[in-house]
């Protein structure tokens, strides 16, 4: 189980959080062609490296926050988390 | 029990309790502590399965947990490790894969055409008639392994326990014992793990300087404060050292799980020791040095007559010398550092009785020791992200990365003497507490709410420990000959070979066509043989080929374990012992039970349209809304205007998601100001909850809201029927009730039945004169009977869901996740005056627009021609003579208020006007027809009811 | 197109397997090794059951035998060597059914058709329902599929039980079996042994198929992007670990990789990648005939010839590209399988591994041509993908080799969502194997 690094709570387990996903801007609604709202609402960066993404306190303090993640490693990058790390040595 | 020695000095039985179990249908004897491995074997009973395939007579070849002969069925558990298992007096034990008998197997006759069935035989034959397959796959599935499934077995008690200890440390050997007693010498709270049923590894089945060391080692153990776990297997390590314990000995539990958020995992599990391959490797009587060794130190028991000891390191010499002790003959020492080799063990099926070795000598034997090296069990490492590399001086893989929190020693880590390995181990468990005190103070530090650290963050211990020398060690892998190389599986070296030829010729591929690896050893004796040979096959070095990932769980644990208690609790009302107590049918909507009838739906329904009825509605989610911003909050939600809302009204509206599609409807009532109560879905209640806040937090931050879930704060209950007014007037005495003072969609608070602080609005999804009454929960039950003893002259009884599910199709409403799917867009509801496409921003605007333009599916009120025929819901609509879907039925039900069969439907454009005439196709295959209605509601569509 | 190199497979046989057991003499190589070439009629990224599958109707159906088949780690690494194995054509929409149920005729065919025995069993597939509400979606997919005559009913929890006596009918559960969408005609297959198969085929036909080849990037020409890739571009090669290709057709077949390699072309998807876990038991004497699914409870099971029960569930809650397993899937993996078959809580869990998966917002894949000329997707497959791939292939093959979309997969194009237009599998998503 991930610890999910809370601004408010401090780590927590991931089952505590809701996860939404990658972080897109809003395009202005009155003026948003089709291709600039649908952009919006279904393309994805979908890297395999850090991610800025968004979760849901759900069972903490009910906040939103964004968070950078490494999507191949899960370490979280602001805020770091201790331990967690591989390095290579042989 | 012929073979049981006299006693030995480190021996774990019990010999003043003798137990007595049943195999395979006959009585033996044991003694406490005798595992069934070694209580067979202390009968003579050298068989003890079957193996998959060829169905060969298999023993003994570890007599521990890992020893793939060993799978026995004890009552009605399956697949029971009898190396293992210690014996309980009135078990009834028995062979598993074996038909008709132990010891005579018809299926053995698999064995002959042996060389026809080459691992992965099955994939180059059986292809034609391909009709014939399902005749052939019954007869493979027969000889499945493993034991039976009792499908009436009980679920048993299982618990979870959370821990949250400094280290955990995997593995009671020396080494772990050592990490344990120096980590917690320095503070650091310790989790000692040992898989076995006694602390001690490899000193329990050792000499008598192992046996001081053991008592010394325990002793300091058992006095420094650390917790330990015998019997109990670190199964698996996952994210952030999420560590996963399966506890065998709990007293009260089958199983338990423990959960530790090890802050540091300290993994010492040893070494398993490796079959060799060659020629006649699984007949019975062919042992590895650890498997005579436990037997003789641990349990008394004389393993065999006349031995050949095929050594190569000094495991393999000390099973000489306790060989020799209890008067086993030693035929021949093979020393493989000399060059020495056995070639083939000789015999019929069910015995060895001979070896022959590679300087062509054959040596009578009823017994084959075998100490060919080690594989290093790195599996917890490996899921931390560790990938093994091979050392060729000690011939075997070791860990190679640096993990911070994750830390490896003993055996796994390297050789040398027991000083050194304990100085490694000590100096383990100091930087394993070192580095829990540095992560502990992190994770308080990172902690906004939890007390202020004190000093600085401690400076990251570095990793200062001394590495283990590696002994060099001869490659044993496979001698001259082919032979057995994964024994659950049946897969032998000549297999690997072929199949390696053919192109499967990567270590997964291989593992994948042969299976080898794939059975309940999950590799712990097989990987690094299979490894070997395929780098012999492929003429690499077994670095180039490289290893297997070895996956969790490091050991098999049940489905009960990891299950826990069933726990998957429902939400009532305060109602709910009444609605019990009076005969309620009840119904899972979501989280929730609720009455869905009291005997008679259609009853309840015109009891409720002639006189009054009341429903329990408590699940509809409600929101408390307070702030000078709602209105703005709710003109972004919904799809219609709030900005106008008068104090004590009520308004319906419909919220779409970003995409256009219907997320939920409900009402809101603007109780003061600064103050609305909003009513969503009882399935959407916590997704709008979150939505809401969603909005307010990232698009709108500066919007004064809060939003407070109230859904069971309060018991809601709708009074609904012509009398309605009338029972209310009854229990609520400061407010007007009156048409004229309170209207429909509108919200007022008050008492009901001597309760403050209720609200009533005047909506309802019956379509008939309602009066919703949400009441302080704790006095839910109070007002419920206080209305059922108030009314009882005006006819008022209980309805359920489906009386109010018929009610409001009779009405036409529409419930969002029935009528509507996961693509309906709000203007396929035909309610587009709700559609405020002149606000600034709504949620979905921009796709509403875009919708209003397209033809999209309508959402129809259909009536089939002949009243009785009811579609069941999800019956397609056809067009005539075809087979191409045009809508489907949404909802249907029976009215018992018009006494016709009344639909709602979603239709393309086409088949949307009323009047068009439609087919629908029910479930059996009839067509009938039925047509579009004028309007949405079947019954009283100017809605003179409600507004009454 | 290129020159057709033919190598005379080995038959299969019975018979072939008796006279080599006599003689003792091993079969050729499934798949030859040869050496990378500088060009290529197609490059076919992927090397899972849909690459191979495309590459094997290039070269049956269209005659297209001048192709490379690349892998980053060995054939079938990915999802094809992931999945559960299910097999089913029971979907919602009637795009979907017409799609899935040419996939399951090709997979009843299989074996004979590649001369290897993919073991399809056709073993019965139920849905169960726990709610009113998702005996209406059981019936919805049955009136669907009973339109385009495949055979699919919702029957009673008494026929359940008779189907599978092993799972609680009692009506006391916390999820009682109301229900269950029951489909005959699905199954389960040898995953392995379809990729092995179509391999071979390929290769016998002269398709090339390159294990441990990572492709690192797609070059392309004239785009509206940086280095002219992007929309309005053309596709003229691969940049791989074993050396450059030139080609004017790449084909995206990759899984868990969708989004990286149509990145190299510029091209965006709408896709983001989860790990989906999978579980396996302990061997036991057989006791589930059919395959069960329960979407309430996120869990399918199904057990093997040989014993083992094999479990999926839904994919992981948050994006990731790591395939380890976690905890919590296997305890609420169990907890969900218990409350189902309460008599098998002594069963153990044996290994635990996790594939990843494409998802798209509309449950549906990304199917045919992108704005880059020369670039083919085949992606977005979620956690359904196994059970398209014989269909996928034909279909991406036909795609190829005329220039134009075929009717089955004009839902599927990658145009769909900037119009709007999402697949109606959407209407009733829930987890679906």
């Amino acid at each position: 189980m991930l610890l999910v690094p809370c601004p408010n709570c401090g780590p927590r387990n991931s089952a505590d959080l809701r996860y939404f996903g990658e972080s897109h801007e809003r395009p202005n609604p009155a003026s948003a062609s089709p291709h600039e709202w649908r952009s919006y609402l279904y393309l994805e960066d979908n890297p395999a490296d850090w991610l800025k993404e968004s979760w849901f306190c759900r069972s903490g303090c009910r906040r939103y926050f964004t968070l950078e993640r490494h999507t191949g490693t899960n370490e979280f990058r602001s805020p770091p988390m201790p331990g967690n790390k591989v390095g290579g040595k042989a | 029990m012929t073979r049981r020695l006299p006693a030995q000095a480190g021996e774990v039985i019990n010999r003043s309790t003798p137990l007595s179990f049943k195999w395979d249908g006959g009585n033996l004897s044991a003694f406490e502590g005798d595992t069934i491995a070694s209580a067979l074997l202390a009968n003579d009973k050298r068989i003890v399965s079957r193996s998959m395939k060829y169905h060969r007579p298999r023993g003994y070849l570890t007599a521990d947990f890992w020893d793939p002969n060993g799978f026995v069925q004890v009552g009605d558990d399956p697949n029971v490790r009898s190396g293992h298992r210690l014996v309980e007096n009135g078990m009834t034990i028995d062979p598993q894969n074996v038909w008709p008998s132990l010891d005579y197997d018809m299926k053995a006759a698999n064995g002959l055409v042996g060389r026809f069935l080459t691992a992965g035989f099955y994939y180059k034959t059986f292809i034609k008639p391909q009709a014939m397959w399902p005749v052939y796959e019954k007869v493979l599935a027969r000889f499945a392994p493993g034991g039976t499934v009792d499908l009436d077995t009980p679920h048993g008690y299982h618990d979870k326990r959370y821990a949250h200890p400094d280290v955990v440390v995997a593995g009671g050997g020396p080494a772990g014992m050592a990490a344990a007693i120096s980590a917690a010498s320095l503070g650091a709270r310790v989790m000692l793990v040992e898989h076995e049923h006694a602390l001690g590894g490899h000193l329990r089945w050792g000499n008598a300087e192992d046996r001081r060391l053991l008592d010394e080692l325990r002793g300091k153990v058992e006095g420094a404060g650390v917790e330990i776990l015998t019997n109990s297997t670190v199964t698996g390590r996952y994210e952030d050292n999420w560590t996963a314990i399966v506890q065998r000995s709990h007293p009260i539990a089958v199983e338990r799980l423990i959960k530790a958020r090890a802050k540091v995992l300290v993994v010492a599990p040893g070494l398993i020791e490796r079959p060799y391959v060659f020629t006649g490797n699984d007949k019975p009587g062919v042992m590895l040095s650890g498997a005579v060794r436990r037997l003789i130190n641990m349990y008394a028991v004389k393993p065999g007559e006349r031995a050949v000891v095929f050594t190569g390191n000094a495991d393999g010499d000390a099973a000489i010398v306790d060989l020799e002790r209890v008067g086993v003959t030693v035929a021949r020492v093979v020393d493989a550092r000399q060059g020495e080799n056995i070639v083939v063990a000789k015999g019929g099926a069910k015995a060895l009785d001979s070896v022959e070795l590679s300087d062509g000598s054959v040596i009578e034997a009823d017994l084959l020791v075998t100490a060919v090296g080690w594989t290093a069990p790195t599996s917890l490492l490996n899921m931390a992200g560790d990938r093994p590399v091979y050392h060729a001086g000690s011939a075997r893989f070791y860990p190679s990365a640096e993990i911070h929190n994750v830390l490896a020693t003993g055996g796994i880590a390297g050789d040398g003497d027991a000083d050194q390995l304990l100085a490694h181990a000590e100096a383990t468990g100091r930087l394993a507490a070192n580095r829990a005190a540095a992560v502990a103070h992190r994770v308080q530090d990172l902690t906004a709410r939890a007390l202020p650290v004190q000093g600085p963050e401690p400076t990251w211990p570095e990793d200062d420990r001394q590495s283990l020398p590696r002994d060099s060690h001869p490659a044993l892998f496979r001698s001259t000959t082919h032979g057995i190389v994964d024994y659950s599986e049946d897969v032998d070296s000549k297999d690997l070979v072929a199949a390696a030829k053919e192109g499967y010729d990567s270590v997964e591929l291989l593992k994948r066509y042969t299976t080898a690896t794939m059975g309940p050893s999950q590799g712990k004796l097989e990987t690094v043989n299979t490894v070997a040979v395929l780098a012999e096959a492929r003429g690499e070095t077994i670095q180039e080929v490289g290893t297997t990932v070895w996956r969790p769980p490091y050991a098999p644990i049940t489905l009960g374990a990891l299950g826990g208690r069933v726990f998957e609790p429902v939400r009532v009302s305060s109602i709910q012992s009444w609605h019990e107590a009076n005969g309620a049918t009840p119904i899972l909507a979501g989280a929730w039970v609720r009455p869905d009838h009291y005997g008679d739906p259609a009853a309840e329904v015109t009891n409720t349209r002639t006189n009054v009825g009341i429903i329990d509605v408590t699940p509809l989610g409600k929101l408390d809304l307070q702030g000078p911003d709602v209105p703005k909050l709710l003109n972004h939600l919904y799809t219609n205007k709030w900005s106008q809302l008068p104090v004590g009204s009520v308004r319906y509206g419909i919220m779409c998601a970003e995409d256009g599609v219907v997320l939920d409807d409900g009402v809101t009532g603007r109780l003061s100001d600064n103050r609305y109560l909003m009513t969503t879905t009882s399935s959407g209640a916590a997704t709008i909850w979150e939505w809401a806040e969603n909005w307010l937090q990232t698009e709108h931050p500066d919007w004064q809201v809060h939003v407070t879930p109230v859904t069971s704060g309060f018991t809601s209950i709708n009074v609904a029927g012509p009398k309605s007014r009338a029972l209310v007037s009854r229990l609520v005495d400061n407010v007007d009730l009156g048409p004229d003072a309170f209207d429909y969609m509108q919200v007022r608070s008050g008492t009901v039945a001597g309760v403050p602080n209720c609200f009533m609005w005047r909506i309802g999804f019956t379509g008939e004169l309602s009066f919703e009454l949400h009441v302080p929960s704790g006095h839910g039950l109070h007002v419920w009977t206080a209305l059922l003893e108030m009314g009882n002259d005006l006819g008022v009884k209980p309805f359920g869901l489906e009386a109010q599910r018929i009610m409001r199709l009779e009405k036409g409403h529409f419930i969002v996740g029935q009528d509507t799917d996961g693509l309906t867009k709000a203007p396929s509801l035909g309610m587009n005056g709700l559609i405020k496409l002149d606000k600034d921003d709504f949620a979905g605007k921009p796709e509403l627009a875009w919708a209003m333009e397209q033809s999209l599916p309508s959402l129809v009120a259909i009536q089939t021609t002949d009243p009785a025929e009811v579609p069941t819901e999800a019956s397609q609509i056809v067009r005539a003579g075809t087979n191409e879907i045009l809508g489907r039925i949404t909802s249907s039900r029976m009215s018992p208020t018009l006494d016709r069969s009344i639909c709602l439907g979603q239709v393309l454009p086409e088949a949307a006007p009323a009047g068009t005439e439609l087919t629908i196709v029910m479930i059996d295959g009839r067509r009938i027809t039925a047509r579009v209605m004028e309007h949405q509601a079947h019954f009283d569509p100017e809605g003179q009811r409600l507004r009454g | 197109m290129g020159v057709l190199q033919k190598s005379k497979p080995a038959r299969y046989s019975a018979v072939g397997l008796v006279r080599r057991g006599l003689r003792g003499d091993t079969w050729p190589r499934v798949w030859r090794e040869v050496p990378l070439k500088k060009s290529y009629d197609v490059v076919i990224i992927g090397g899972g059951v849909h690459g191979l599958a495309t590459a094997y109707y290039l070269a049956t159906n269209h005659g297209i035998t001048d192709v490379a088949v690349l892998d980053k780690a060995y054939l079938g690494s990915g999802g094809s060597g992931r999945n559960t194995a299910i097999v089913r054509s029971n979907y919602l929409t009637p795009e979907g059914v017409a799609f899935y149920d040419r996939s399951l005729q090709l997979y009843k065919t299989m074996a004979a058709d590649l001369n290897m025995n993919v073991m399809f069993s056709e073993r019965g597939h139920m849905t169960l329902a726990h709610t009113d509400g998702a005996l209406r979606t059981m019936h919805w997919r049955a009136e669907v599929n009973k339109l385009q005559n495949i055979n699919s009913s919702v029957i009673d929890p008494a026929e359940v039980k008779k189907l599978a006596p092993s799972l609680d009918t009692s009506s006391h559960p916390r999820y009682p079996i109301l229900g269950a969408l029951y489909h005959p005609p699905g199954g389960t297959i040898r995953h392995d042994a379809v990729v092995w198969g179509y391999a071979r085929g390929a290769d016998a036909r002269g398709v090339e198929m390159h294990q441990k080849t990572e492709v690192l990037d797609i070059t392309v020409e004239g785009g509206s992007g940086p280095d002219g890739k992007g929309p309005g571009g053309t596709v003229t090669g691969v940049r791989t670990s074993k050396g450059d290709i030139s080609a004017p057709i790449v084909v995206n077949c990759t899984a868990g990789w969708a989004t990286l390699i149509s990145d190299m072309a510029g091209v965006r998807l709408p896709i983001s990648t989860r790990p989906l876990q999978a579980a396996v038991t302990e061997p036991v004497k057989v006791f589930l005939p059919t395959v069960v699914v329960s979407g309430s409870l996120h869990v399918y099971v199904s057990q093997t010839d040989r014993g083992e029960l094999v479990f999926g569930a839904s994919v992981d809650p948050f994006n990731n590209y790591s395939v380890r397993g976690s905890l919590d899937f296997t305890e609420e993996l169990a907890s969900h399988v218990l409350e189902l078959m309460p008599g098998i809580s002594r069963m153990r869990l044996l290994r635990q591994w996790a594939g990843l998966c494409d998802m798209t917002p509309d449950y549906s894949p990304v199917m045919g041509f992108t704005p880059v000329q020369g670039f083919l997707c085949d992606v977005g497959w979620g956690t359904y993908g196994f059970k398209a791939g014989p269909v996928s292939g034909e279909q991406m093959a036909y795609c190829i080799a005329t220039n134009e979309t075929p009717e089955l997969i004009s839902a599927f194009n990658l145009s769909r969502f900037a119009a709007g237009e999402l697949v109606g599998e959407k209407g009733a998503a829930a987890v679906g194997h």
